[in-house]
């Protein structure tokens, strides 16, 4: 026989080996199939004997989902865009004031924007109104919007915003490899999913649930007399964030912070307006015990308040220091040229998460942990699921190796089948491993369930081939072969229709074991069953 | 000689009537079984906590298991050891994952760590709400997956007894495994919707392997079934040996994801036997012999 014959006669077999051998060096070869290794960093990588990638589950650490508080009017106000899609912003601004002031709520709990498709739509993100009190608010707003127009849940962009700023936050709290996406039930219902590989529930939960308000406030005696608080700076008038470090004179932190143009001016003139940089300068008594500020205290005080999620953090006054301090700057006017400040923090951790806070901005709405799902497992627990998950796999191939034997009794029957079997699952590890699938405890019953589909289809083989006595020419064995491979094909068909929803549905942790499934019968169907015919085929009749 | 081999089944000495009536008995059985459990509980199966909503703590602990449910303010619904010393499953109502977190590891009234292992290993928790989600996409899961099957059955065959014959053991395929998840108790998790929607691949099989033998080969009804027979209940328990093994050993480990997905596909596979080479068969043999002459 010809070199050119036999590779034809052998090619289904050679297509096996070739993605065996293909399977076996992105499985073991460091960096394999993929050598560029651009999402590299991750050590784990280097100290596992395989290039696979393993989940949550296998791995430890934390996923939560939970979904937005919040509801949404949609399309209301047709007033405020123009036929030529001009906004009116004074409109909305006066919307939002309304819907503020009638439902008492902080200004970062309201909100009306025009969406991309021209409409305007307006949300509040709090449990505690009731749908009738934020469509009556809105109608004090000259709003024609009922109770019917509301509903729970808010808008895609602020899903999208919301998703971007936890990405932010925790990557900028070093942690890597986490990551946050949107999940949408079949039901309709979206949840904000966030996963991070080594992190306990509670510690998450805790970047999580901080909303990440920054503000400067200014505390200073108003009118009458009476100390006062005023907002003068928010997260929106910050342009750039540098990293916390020790304030140059006395104790604490500081996040020096660069203001907008736009800003700065007017926070300049507020700032002289009231005094701060003339009366106030240096006037600032109040004094931290490293946590929280104590607002005992008696005569004036000119102090810029740094509050986050409602919570005074620390309180500094403004100095000359010696002609060239900011108040100085300010009252000549140079200030705004320049415009950077420094945002006080007592201890460093208060300046770490304040310094995160402004980077990655403030969450626009809170997250509702009430209606999340939760799954945390301590990186130790999981490798031990990884180890037995192994092991279950092995003892279930050998199962299935010592029920075939004793069947067929045959090891030239027997023998290819387990190793076609076993082959299977070689080539589906590779493929995820190719892909950069994490695996999880779902990819497992996964492949314990293609080692299964597996053998099935090979039993059909073998049973259809040997029937009737010997196999006594190539044209007999290709006829038996395609009339086997019949079946095969139907059984893999509802295999895959079966499962299929189960890949696109998102059920928790099954989408894994559908996609391993369906991928290992199709694997299955196109390359290890046609090899498995023609291994046989060579045992059988003796070519 | 094989160590096991299919044994021959003398069909010829019952009657259609005789065949159907096991699987069909147990089918209302497996019916009854449900709608009564629907009527008194609320719900055909009992529902775990992916999708009645509650807390699963793993935690490992010197703390003897009868004391483990004092450590909470919420008495636990259920504590079970996993395969590992001084590890167990605490099970609650509860949704509060963050309090019993701390509850389990307050220094004074918590567990008692066991060396520098961390006290709780794992946390899962699903709220009532999401749980109810969950249990609309599986329902609708499980539907679109029993009509995708039925549909490729009846393409497949495109007359209508082989091909309901099919849909109606599979039909029971799933029944059965149900009913005994509400027998024994075993709650209706992710993994075992999971095993319930593998179950309509795995078990369609047989049955597609039988119709196809009898159908479209020539020879005799019963040689066709038998040889149907031999591969057919060779791939059914090859499965069954793997999916049983997987069920104990998983359920040893403590891993019921894998657990559950092995005892659902091994009950699921038993009943498909009784099905496939009865009340299918008996479809078959009555539309060989008496359905295609009318």
């Amino acid at each position: 026989m010809n070199p050119i014959a036999a590779v034809k006669s052998n090619w289904r077999i050679l297509l096996l080996v070739v993605f065996v051998s293909f399977a076996v060096v992105a499985l073991f070869v460091p960096g394999g199939i993929m050598a560029d290794d651009s999402l590299g960093g991750n050590e784990s990588v280097q100290e596992s004997p395989t290039n696979l990638e393993f989940g949550l589950g296998l791995e430890g650490g934390t996923r939560i989902r939970v979904p937005v508080t919040g509801m949404t009017a949609e399309d209301i106000a047709s007033d405020a865009v123009s036929e030529e899609g001009q906004v009116d912003q004074e409109r909305l601004e006066e919307i939002e004031g309304t819907v503020e002031q009638e439902l008492d709520l902080d200004p970062a709990n309201a909100s009306v924007d025009v969406q991309e498709d021209g409409t305007v739509t307006a949300e509040v993100f709090t449990g505690s109104v009731t749908q009738a009190e934020f469509a009556a608010a809105l109608q004090s707003a000259n709003v024609d919007a009922s109770e019917d127009d509301i509903r729970d849940g808010v808008t895609q962009s602020t899903r999208d915003q919301m998703i971007e700023t936890i990405q932010t936050k925790i990557n900028a709290a070093g942690l890597s490899g986490g990551t946050a996406y949107e999940q949408t039930t079949a039901t309709g219902e979206h949840y904000i999913v966030v996963e991070v590989p080594n992190m306990g529930a509670n510690e998450l939960r805790n970047i999580l649930s901080e909303r990440g308000v920054v503000e400067v406030v200014a505390y200073y005696p108003g009118e009458n007399g009476n100390q006062t608080n005023e907002t003068v700076l928010t997260g929106d008038d910050i342009a750039t964030v540098d990293p916390p470090q020790q304030r140059e004179q006395g104790d604490g932190y500081v996040v020096p912070i660069q203001v907008r143009e736009e800003s700065a001016q007017q926070f300049q003139g507020r700032m002289n307006d009231i005094g701060f940089t003339s009366d106030g300068v240096g006037m600032c008594n109040l004094r931290g015990d490293g946590e929280s500020i104590s607002f005992d205290h008696e005569g004036e005080q000119y102090c810029l308040l740094t509050v986050a999620d409602g919570e005074v953090v620390d309180a500094h006054s403004m100095g000359d220091r010696g002609g060239n301090g900011l108040a100085t700057n300010m009252r000549q006017g140079t200030w705004a040229d320049d415009p950077t400040f420094q945002m006080g923090a007592q201890n460093q951790q208060d300046a770490q998460s304040l310094s995160v806070n402004l980077r990655a901005g403030s969450l626009r709405a809170p997250l509702d942990f009430s209606e999340s799902q939760v799954y945390s497992i301590e990186a130790a627990h999981a490798d031990q699921f990884k180890q037995y998950s192994l092991l279950i796999g092995l003892l279930s191939v050998v199962t299935v190796s010592g029920v075939v034997y004793g069947r067929y009794t045959d090891t030239r029957v027997a023998l290819p089948m387990i190793l076609t079997a076993v082959a299977e699952v070689v080539v589906l590890l590779g493929f995820a491993a190719v892909i950069r699938m994490p695996l999880d405890l779902s990819h497992v019953a996964g492949f314990i369930a293609v080692v299964g589909t597996g053998v099935d289809d090979l039993v059909i083989i073998a049973d259809e081939v040997m029937d009737e006595g010997d196999v006594s020419s190539e044209r007999v064995f290709q006829s038996r072969f395609r009339k086997a491979f019949w079946v095969i094909g139907a059984a893999a068909a509802t295999t895959i229709v079966a499962l299929s929803p189960l890949a696109v549905l998102s059920l928790g942790d099954l989408q894994g074991f559908a996609i391993i499934t369906i991928l290992g019968v199709l694997i299955g169907v196109l390359i290890t069953r046609p090899a498995y015919g023609d291994i046989l085929r060579r045992l059988l009749t003796d070519q | 000689m094989a160590y096991f081999d299919v044994p021959e089944i003398e069909y010829t000495r019952y009657s259609n009537r005789q065949l159907a009536a096991v699987p069909l008995a147990v089918l209302a059985v497996a019916l009854l079984v449900l709608s009564g459990s629907f009527l008194v509980y609320g719900t055909p199966v009992p529902l775990g906590m992916d999708f009645a909503g509650g807390t699963e703590l793993t935690v490992q602990t010197t703390t003897p298991e009868g004391e483990i449910a004092a450590s909470f303010d919420q008495t636990p619904e259920s504590v079970t050891g996993t395969g590992t010393e001084n590890q167990y499953i605490v099970r609650f109502s509860s949704t509060d994952s963050a309090a019993l977190t701390d509850q389990a590891t307050d220094s004074d009234t918590g567990l008692e760590p066991d060396g520098d292992a961390e006290i709780v290993q794992s946390v899962s928790s699903t709220s009532a709400s999401f749980g109810a989600g969950s249990q609309q996409t599986a329902m609708l899961g499980l539907v679109v997956a029993f009509v995708g099957m039925s549909a490729i059955a009846f393409l497949l065959f495109r007359t209508f007894v082989p091909s309901i014959a099919i849909v109606i053991s599979a039909f029971s395929d799933l029944v059965i495994p149900l009913a005994f998840m509400r027998l024994v108790d075993i709650p209706l998790s992710l993994g075992t919707v999971a095993g319930l929607l593998m179950l309509i691949g795995y078990s369609v099989d047989s049955d597609i392997l039988l119709n196809n033998h009898v159908l479209r080969r020539s020879g005799d009804f019963y040689e066709s079934t038998y040889r149907a027979m031999r591969t057919g209940v060779t791939m059914t328990v090859t499965s069954m040996a793997a999916m049983l093994v997987m069920a104990v050993s998983a359920y040893v480990f403590g891993i019921g994801l894998l657990a559950s997905i092995g005892i659902i596909l091994f009950v699921g596979l038993a009943a498909d036997l009784m099905n496939t080479y009865m009340l299918n068969l008996c479809l078959l043999r009555w539309y060989k012999f008496e359905g295609v002459r009318r």
